[in-house]
């Protein structure tokens, strides 16, 4: 097989916390163990924040045997940035919004930055991470050229709506249907109307996957004005129904 | 939990042993440059689609490699998708294949034109196929 003109580095794909995370590595000499590693780390996280395993500290915490105060650091981390983040988003993004403890929705790109420190720890500076459809990336994807992310599109399941392309860039989406449960608008507890999807982009994969929670449920009446009020770096691209597409004036498109 | 490690080794299979079906390979040569084209099909890992069942991508990627003096220069591109494992084991999940698949099938050869490494995006049904499509995609660009 030709393999001179593959890819640089090494990829890998592993089905954890219910969604296949890709690493792809683009440096030369890649070591097996620093993936093994990155790998571990994804499985830890899953043990400990999911709420489907009845043992993990989340759903401990959700059953009122285990204290905030005695969880684990990360935890107490992830629960704090949690709160900062509903307060930051007029409480449109919850980690109670489904009733009990999830924050899933926070640990997700928290667990991808994690991911993203250790490999730039590693000594990597061209590489990926792509969590379920939330992406980081670091570095280029060859020595000439950007990483390119497609932003699925809403409608037509397997089209892109458009390219993000960056250097050092997070890109999350949230779109009608979240991994099998509605996205809902805590405030009425019904699924928001008039949006398709919404990407943020940003420097933080975490606050920006919390982001676009956030303005997925606000709705069309809110989301596209919410959106123009974003932190510095942070950018968005909100899809509505009847092909309406709105884009703050830096989202990094390099062509529509 | 059973399903998830099935998955994963599912995964792990096709990653180490991709499907690599040799279709068509033509080569033409003049005096300074050859020109190398094959065909093969790359599966995508099979990926849960939430509630509804497995599904897994199929995509064929032509590559062509030019070679001219000491410059080799490879094009690749998707000339077809199917998805020979899909989700078909409810009433429910029969409806929305029939709703969506002739959309997954026939629109992703646009798509391509559109060169990217990642996807961005969350569904039931059309996230399982964006990862497989993700997957098979990585091993289009080993190969």
């Amino acid at each position: 097989m030709a393999t001179a003109i593959a890819d640089p580095g090494a990829r890998r794909v592993e089905q954890i916390m219910g969604m296949p995370i890709l690493v792809d590595v683009r440096d030369d000499g890649v070591d097996d163990r620093a993936l093994d590693a990155v790998f571990e780390w994804f499985r830890a996280v899953d043990a400990t924040f999911s709420t489907y395993k009845p043992e993990s500290e989340v759903s401990r915490l959700a059953r009122g045997e285990l204290r905030v105060g005695d969880a684990s650091p990360y935890v107490q981390d992830v629960l704090a940035r949690c709160e900062e983040l509903r307060e930051e988003t007029d409480g449109y993004f919850d980690a109670y919004a489904g009733g009990s403890l999830d924050p899933s929705g926070l640990v997700k790109g928290w667990s991808v930055d994690h991911a993203a420190a250790m490999l730039g720890l590693a000594g990597f500076a061209d590489f990926a991470v792509n969590a379920g459809g939330d992406v980081r990336l670091v570095g280029r994807a060859r020595p000439a050229s950007s990483w390119r992310v497609g932003i699925q599109h809403p409608l037509v399941r397997d089209r892109i709506a458009a390219v993000v392309e960056g250097d050092y860039l997070a890109v999350a989406t949230s779109g009608a249907y979240a991994r099998g449960n509605h996205v809902l608008d805590p405030h009425t507890r019904r699924p928001p109307t008039g949006i398709l999807s919404v990407t943020i982009t940003g420097p933080d994969l975490a606050t920006a996957d919390a982001y676009a929670t956030a303005a997925f449920a606000m709705g069309s009446d809110r989301a596209p004005a919410w959106t123009a009020t974003l932190p510095s770096g942070y950018e968005a691209m909100t899809i509505l129904a009847a092909d309406r597409v709105l884009t703050t004036s830096g989202f990094p498109r390099p062509e529509w | 939990m059973t399903r998830t490690s099935v998955a994963a080794a599912l995964s792990a299979l096709t990653l180490a042993v991709p499907t690599t079906n040799a279709i068509a390979a033509t080569t033409a040569s003049t005096a300074k440059s050859k020109v190398v084209v094959t065909t093969r099909r790359f599966l995508g890992s099979s990926v849960e689609a939430d509630r509804w069942g497995p599904l897994q991508v199929a995509i064929t990627v032509r590559k062509t490699t030019t070679t001219v003096g000491k410059k080799v220069t490879v094009k690749r591109r998707i000339v077809a998708v199917s998805v020979p494992v899909y989700p078909n084991h409810t009433d429910r999940s029969i409806f929305i294949n029939q709703q969506a698949l002739p959309y997954l099938k026939q629109e992703v050869l646009k798509a391509q034109s559109a060169n990217v490494q990642l996807i961005s995006g969350a569904t039931d049904t059309s996230y399982a196929f964006v990862q497989s499509l993700q997957a098979a995609i990585v091993q289009a660009r080993k190969a």
